[in-house]
């Protein structure tokens, strides 16, 4: 389980405020939000809606600055896209449609600077790890959504980092498709030892995928609890029906419950309305 | 998507000092590097305004113009409307005689202007006709067109309410059809001013033709500049009326 | 639809074509319509023939197309030019595209006299006429196409570590390509459409100064034979060019 101790991502204190001091209007994504990840290890973060976790996710990859706090990874503060380090699967679809499934993963390492002599093994390996090696000639509209996320998947394992960032990659999926893509995301990761972070709604995922999980409060976003899973990689498929996942499940349910209802109020919705 | 500062100053005032400021560069540049026979600054043309108005022959020449264009945007979008209702209201006659308009629709007209000329003289009627035939094509296309996006489920719900084929189209299929009424309007105002002010420059021994042709070829272009000025307002103006009229009447439609 | 069951409209359409054939024809017998308005069907499509097999047309037709290729030419590169550099700034965009489209309501047809008097009677007037009107489909689409680049792309992009040059070169452009297509179809066509009417305003040579010329020579059948090519060739033009560019929207999906 434990592939080592050692922290990859160390993140500090970070909040995220959207709007100016004294607006109104401000909102407060994210409050104090501190973590340590280790190496290794897949770390789900999961909570209600608008309770900042994508806002985490893109400042961790660099992709947005905090307001205040930082993140260190590999005892540097990140601050910006690290494209050497951090790989992105976004929820929506990424791929360029005008490039066969094989030239995006190449055109992703083209973008990291790979040299071009290595990107066509490269690309190949990325999607074979996924297997959608027989596809690299197809265009990204002839794909199911299942396959194209698992299209965006090899791109981002061909940029070879040792951290890979992924953002409700499954939601768009149904849950058949979601079952099965999970096992194989663990598989992968047990067979690369990449630090992951997945951001998702989904209860039963989070558990079946992750090492721990940070469970999220509502607006403004701050860490509630870390739950440790503690089951080690490949998760075979008989964990999804086992009382320890079913448990793990319940204790999620709890934390979250609250927290959703609070958010559903802040919008305004209740089951006595609409 | 933090704090960031605003832009200076609003596009809309960026905007009217781009304006002012290529109306300034082409009054310096005219008046200090051009050839009066071709090119005049703009303060040239503002002063022969008055000798345009003042001339009862061109300001009669520019009556009859907007007078071509609003007989010929009338009858455009009435006879269009009941066309395309007629054409658009059945499958079997959309499906046949649609084509047909669009054919005609994608003829070049400028080369059948000459047609419209000796047909109907070099009076209002030419221009009137040939402002028809470029107007009443885009109304037609456009009443189809919404009538095709009448969703048949409102229909059975109506006529399942017992409603008759006259309150169905005056309650159901008339409202749903105004935004794109309007919309055929607008297009239609642009087609009768093109084919109004083509075949009005065509026409140079009579009407505003006749007097660009004079202005270009006295090389006066104050005249000339101040004489397209005002048609160029007029058109503007008349675009912008459909404009504006279409906003409004669409703003009920949750389009 | 079944191609069987569009049996029906299309007897409907021959139908309509046959009868105004068979009315040309009859109201053109001796003693009805005056020949000089509309003159029978059969020297009409001899003169459209001898158009089409003899070399008569081709010096008028080679003005033409020579003022509508330069006129385009003009038009394609300042429009992409400027286009491109009004979307580098959202700003820019925000202050220039309504300005342009404001300028775009006026008809540009207006302008033609006064190219008249800067470039006479000669192809410069028809080509300033064409590459006016042609101008604005193009440079706003341009701006379209460049500023509402899926901002999904260019962010993933990014977080591999694309630069400027990358980002335009194989994410911006292939994106914006469909729409500047477009762009640049309209601004085909209309320059063709502009540049025969200036023509038949007012001319030296060209399709359209040959139809004038005609219709004032009191030449109907010929003159008639002479508007059958040009629409025709106004067909041709609008198939091949809507072809490319479904082709050209197709291939970048």
């Amino acid at each position: 389980m434990n592939r080592g101790v050692e922290t990859a991502i160390k993140i500090e204190g970070v909040s995220q405020a959207f709007g100016a001091e004294g607006d109104p209007r401000r909102v407060i994504a994210l409050e104090s939000a501190s973590l340590d990840v280790a190496r290794g290890e897949l770390m789900c973060l999961i909570g209600p809606s608008g309770c900042g976790k994508s806002t985490l996710l893109n400042i961790i990859g660099g992709l947005a600055t905090p307001t205040t706090g930082r993140v260190v990874i590999d005892g540097q503060a990140v601050r910006g896209p690290s494209p050497q380090k951090i790989a992105f699967v976004f929820q929506e679809n990424t791929l360029f449609p005008w490039r066969t499934v094989v030239d995006n993963v190449k055109l992703g390492m083209a973008f990291q600077g790979v040299p071009s002599s290595e990107r066509n093994e490269r690309a190949h390996e990325a999607l074979k790890a996924v297997g959608l090696d027989d596809f690299a000639n197809h265009y990204p509209a002839q794909l199911s959504g299942g396959m194209k996320q698992r299209a965006q998947l090899a791109r981002a394992l061909g940029l070879q980092t040792e951290i890979l960032l992924m953002d409700e990659p499954f939601a768009a999926l149904d849950e058949q498709t979601r079952m099965v893509l999970g096992e194989d995301l663990s598989v992968l990761l047990a067979r690369t030892g990449k630090t992951i972070i997945f951001v998702t709604h989904s209860l039963v995922e989070a558990v079946f995928l992750a090492d721990r999980v940070a469970v999220l409060t509502a607006r403004p976003g701050k860490i509630k609890k870390i739950i440790n899973v503690g089951e080690s990689h490949p998760r075979k498929s008989n964990f999804m029906t086992s009382p320890k996942l079913g448990a793990l499940r319940n204790e999620l349910y709890e934390l979250l419950h609250d927290e959703i209802r609070k958010t559903m109020t802040l919008r305004g919705e209740t089951s006595e309305g609409a | 998507m933090s704090n960031r500062r605003g832009p200076i100053m609003s596009p809309g005032i960026a905007r009217l000092l781009v304006i002012i400021a290529l109306f300034a560069f082409w009054e310096i540049g005219a008046r200090y590097d051009a050839d009066p026979l071709f090119l005049c600054p703009p303060s040239q043309a503002i002063g022969a305004l008055p000798h345009i108005f003042s001339d009862p022959k061109i300001v009669n020449a520019i009556r009859v113009t907007i007078y071509e264009v609003v007989t010929a945007f009338v009858i455009s979008v009435s006879f269009g409307m009941i066309v395309g209702l007629i054409v658009g209201l059945h499958g079997f006659t959309k499906a046949s005689i649609l084509p047909v308009i669009l054919l005609l629709y994608a003829t070049p007209q400028a080369t059948i202007l000459p047609l419209f000329v000796l047909s109907f003289g070099i009076g209002p009627a030419a221009k009137i006709a040939f402002g028809i035939s470029h107007g009443i094509f885009p109304v037609i296309v456009t009443t189809v067109a919404g009538v095709q996006n009448l969703r048949p489920t409102l229909l059975t719900a109506a006529r399942s309410m017992g409603a008759s084929r006259i309150q169905i189209f005056t309650s159901i299929v008339f409202p749903h059809m105004i935004p794109s009424f309007f919309t055929g309007m607008r297009l239609g105002m642009t087609a009768v001013l093109l084919g109004v002010l083509l075949a009005e420059l065509y026409v140079s021994t009579a009407g505003i033709g006749f007097y660009t042709r004079l202005f270009a070829e006295s090389f006066s272009p104050p005249d000339l500049f101040a004489l397209i000025a005002v048609l160029a307002a007029i058109a503007v103006t008349l675009n912008e009326l459909c404009r504006t009229a279409e906003r409004r009447f669409s703003r009920w439609h949750a389009s | 639809m079944k191609p069987s069951s569009r049996l029906p409209q299309r007897l409907v359409q021959i139908g309509i074509l046959v009868v105004l054939l068979v009315t040309w024809y009859w109201e053109t017998l001796p003693g009805g319509i005056n020949q000089l308005l509309l003159p029978a069907p059969a020297p009409v499509f001899r003169n459209f023939w001898i158009l089409l097999t003899t070399n008569s047309i081709w010096p008028d037709l080679a003005v033409t197309v020579r003022e509508w290729i330069t006129a385009f030419l003009i038009a394609t590169i300042g429009g992409c030019t400027l286009g491109y550099v009004i979307s580098r700034s959202g700003y820019a965009v925000r202050v220039f595209d309504p300005l342009l489209a404001g300028i775009y309501s006026i008809p540009a047809i207006l302008l033609f006299p006064l190219y008249l008097l800067f470039f006479g009677l000669g192809p410069g007037s028809k080509i300033a006429i064409g590459s006016t009107i042609a101008f604005f489909p193009v440079v706003l689409n341009t701006i379209a196409g460049l500023s509402y680049v899926d901002k999904a792309y260019i962010t993933a992009a990014r977080s591999m570590g694309a630069n400027d040059l990358q980002l335009f070169w194989n994410v911006m452009l292939p994106a914006a390509f469909p729409v500047v297509l477009t762009g640049l179809r309209l601004g085909c066509i209309l320059s063709f459409l502009s540049i025969l009417g200036g023509e038949t305003i007012s001319s030296l040579a060209g399709l359209g100064h040959r139809i004038v010329s005609l219709a004032e020579n009191m030449e109907s059948a010929q003159m008639f034979g002479n508007i059958l090519f040009a629409v025709l060739m106004a067909f041709i033009v609008n198939g091949v060019v809507s072809y490319a560019e479904a082709r050209g929207r197709r291939g970048m999906q």
